[in-house]
């Protein structure tokens, strides 16, 4: 009875060193996503440069309001078209898989598929906010240091995320993350097939909402890195968003002063 | 030989990403971005001329308009918040006795949200039911509404068109929502003066609705109506949607009730009131190129069958006219089955270039009308080529129709 418990004690002492050692994907991916995303509901203006060839060819401007689901813990988020002019007050509600395209003009709700795109190289699921420890599996790839946004040498894990939801935008992700801080430094998202479809930076970080998060990702397309688009986070703002907002019904009700 | 190529392609290839994640950040880097502020108007004007060829002899008339299209959205106070859009369009074509220069009032009201689920609205307001594309039986508050008609595409026709004058309720909860609306008789005629508000159109006689949402799972959430008014037997109305996968969306819009044929109601012949059904089904396809591609199915079981239309194509000229005048002022079909195709591509081969095609074919006669446009815009200014075919025999549905060739041009300008 002693030697069980001998051996018991020894197993628990052997797993809680690996332990140790091993950092944690699923938690570093976690702290990862508080950097991004605030705690609580709240709006964020989004700006996007497109550039083909180094030439700017479009630039949108977004309200975002999100929130998080009480059950999922992932977010559902309102999308308010700002600019250019002929978008204007146009609506886009995502809620998983759940999207919906709203037209004040023409009071037409229409419901979009995940690979309808309305931002050009950016998808739907780019521009709002993603737990993405909620949607996929972490491990640890490897420590290795990579440039980072600002072109330095950061020493980071490299997590490879496999999705666990079919309501996601990419089936697989890999991420770099600090080492130090968790902070996102980069990531790769790739097809089902293992085509690589972007490159993404995190970068300009700067304190929002109490802490300090990027407020810039440069997405590279994967397979013309000429096509890159410039997304920009500014004006945040803890905001109360109501459950009766996220729904297709209260699309054309949507005006927050 | 062959394996050292390799070997230097895969050796050179981390270091050319490297090399094109810096450029892009570079660019990156000399990005300025000025935050843009939401506004409350949304005004753009346009200018088109076209040329049509009328069925037959082929002869070419022209055409021009000059539109102006406003849309005014404002929350003056909390809670409060006023709605305004209005478009006149001014028109001058060869062959037409006077020239229509027609304004439409679209909406005009105001909205009073006394908690965040609980909201009234007053005013004309364009009530829009219905998720399918190109035919809409639940969209109640259609007939009439049409005053100015620029393009044929489905999108143009559901936002220039006039909303209807009523008192509006809506409660909201979580996942679902019930509104109730009523739509009182204001006027008995329409009208053709230029800025008429045209209630005569909209409301000539009392109309009701009640609507009720209610999502049942992840992916379902169906919307119930139930519509009525003076006249007229209730209807029930059904619209759903569901994913079929990641690309492909698939829409079910289905309204019944007990009411006349459309023959009976537009030729004034005896009451064959029994129950009948209307129907849209589609799907909507997206390729990975972004090009949306939609195919749908129509039945109007109000229409007339092929043997009732064929009947009605070979009887008095003055009862296809006025058979044919009905049915387009409610927006409906004149026959049973029809189908509808639709095809978007945003950024088609250049950026900013979208290509719309859109098909609708008659099922009862074969005739078709085809309608095909190609958009390039800029920030603020649009242009856009449109060309319309009309193919059928005499009398067919599309075939009919005044002109068989018709091309426009379009520029826009967003203020």
């Amino acid at each position: 009875m002693k030697f069980k418990r001998l051996i018991a004690a020894t197993l628990l002492i052997a797993s809680a060193g690996a332990a140790g050692a091993a950092p944690n994907a699923q938690a570093i991916l976690a702290a990862s996503d508080a950097i991004r995303n605030p705690g609580k509901p709240f709006a964020l203006s989004v700006t996007l440069v497109e550039y083909r060839n180094a030439k700017q060819t479009d630039g949108n401007t977004l309200t975002v309001y999100s929130k998080a689901d009480a059950n999922s813990g992932q977010f559902r988020s309102l999308i308010r078209f700002v600019a250019p002019a002929r978008d204007a007050n146009k609506l886009m509600l995502k809620n998983g898989n759940d999207l919906w395209f709203f037209d004040p003009s023409s009071k037409a709700s229409i419901r979009l598929s995940p690979q309808q795109r309305l931002l050009g190289q950016a998808a739907n699921g780019d521009v709002v906010t993603v737990n993405l420890a909620k949607d996929y599996q972490a491990q640890v790839a490897a420590e290795e240091s990579v440039l980072d946004g600002d072109r330095q040498n950061r020493r980071c894990y490299k997590l490879a995320l496999a999705a666990v939801s079919a309501d996601v935008t990419y089936h697989r992700i890999e991420m770099w993350l600090d080492a130090s801080n968790s902070r996102p430094v980069k990531a790769r998202f790739y097809t089902e097939s293992g085509q690589l479809l972007k490159t993404a930076y995190y970068r300009r970080y700067q304190p929002q909402l109490g802490v300090e998060r990027p407020t810039e990702t440069v997405i590279i397309d994967g397979l013309d890195p000429n096509w890159v688009t410039v997304m920009r986070y500014g004006n945040y703002a803890w905001r109360e968003v109501p459950e009766v907002w996220l729904q297709r019904d209260y699309l054309p009700r949507f005006k927050p002063e | 030989m062959r394996a050292l190529v390799l070997l230097l392609a895969a050796a050179t290839a981390p270091a050319l990403a490297v090399d094109e994640d810096a450029a892009a950040l570079l660019l990156a880097d000399k990005t300025s971005t000025t935050a843009e502020q939401s506004s409350d108007w949304r005004v753009y004007a346009e200018t088109a001329v076209r040329e049509s060829r009328r069925q037959g002899a082929g002869i070419a008339l022209h055409g021009a308009r000059v539109s102006i299209d406003a849309r005014f959205d404002k929350t003056f106070a909390p809670g409060w918040r006023a709605v305004f859009a209005d478009r006149l369009d001014l028109n001058r074509m060869d062959g037409v006795p006077g020239n229509r220069d027609i304004n439409t009032l679209k909406e005009a009201y105001l909205s009073w949200q006394a908690e965040p689920d609980s909201i009234v609205d007053l005013g004309r307001i364009n009530a829009r039911n219905g998720v399918a594309f190109g035919y809409n039986p639940t969209d109640y508050f259609r007939a009439g509404a049409l005053r100015s008609v620029v393009s044929l595409d489905p999108a143009s026709l559901r936002e220039n068109r006039l909303g209807s004058a009523m008192l509006r309720g809506q409660a909201l909860w979580n996942g679902g929502s019930l509104t109730a609306l009523y739509s009182p008789r204001l006027a008995d005629q329409s009208s053709d003066s230029v800025f008429s508000p045209d209630l005569g159109a909209t409301n000539q006689r009392a109309r009701w609705q009640l609507g009720l949402s209610e999502k049942l799972s992840a992916a379902l959430s169906p919307q119930w109506l139930l519509s009525g008014g003076a006249g007229q037997s209730p209807q029930l109305g059904l619209n759903l949607t569901a994913l079929a996968n990641a690309a492909t969306v698939a829409y079910f819009e289905w309204s019944g009730g007990r009411a006349a044929s459309l023959a009976a109601q537009a030729l004034k012949s005896p009451g064959d009131a029994a129950f009948r059904s209307r129907l849209s089904a589609g799907l909507t396809y997206t390729t990975p190129n972004n090009v949306s591609l939609t195919v749908e199915y129509q039945y109007n079981g109000a229409g007339l069958d092929q043997a009732g239309w064929n009947a009605l194509r070979r009887g008095p000229a003055a009862a296809y006219a006025q058979y044919r005048g009905f049915v387009a002022n409610i927006q409906d079909s004149p026959t049973r089955h029809n189908v509808f195709l639709y095809a978007v591509w945003q950024d088609a081969l250049v950026k900013h270039l979208d290509l719309t095609a859109m098909v609708r074919y008659d099922a009862a006669d074969h005739s078709r009308l085809q309608w095909l446009e190609a958009r390039y815009h800029w920030t603020r200014v649009d242009i856009a080529l449109q060309t319309q075919l009309n193919t059928g025999q005499s009398g067919s549905n599309y075939g009919a129709l005044p002109d068989r060739r018709v091309w426009q041009a379009v520029l826009r300008y967003f203020f």
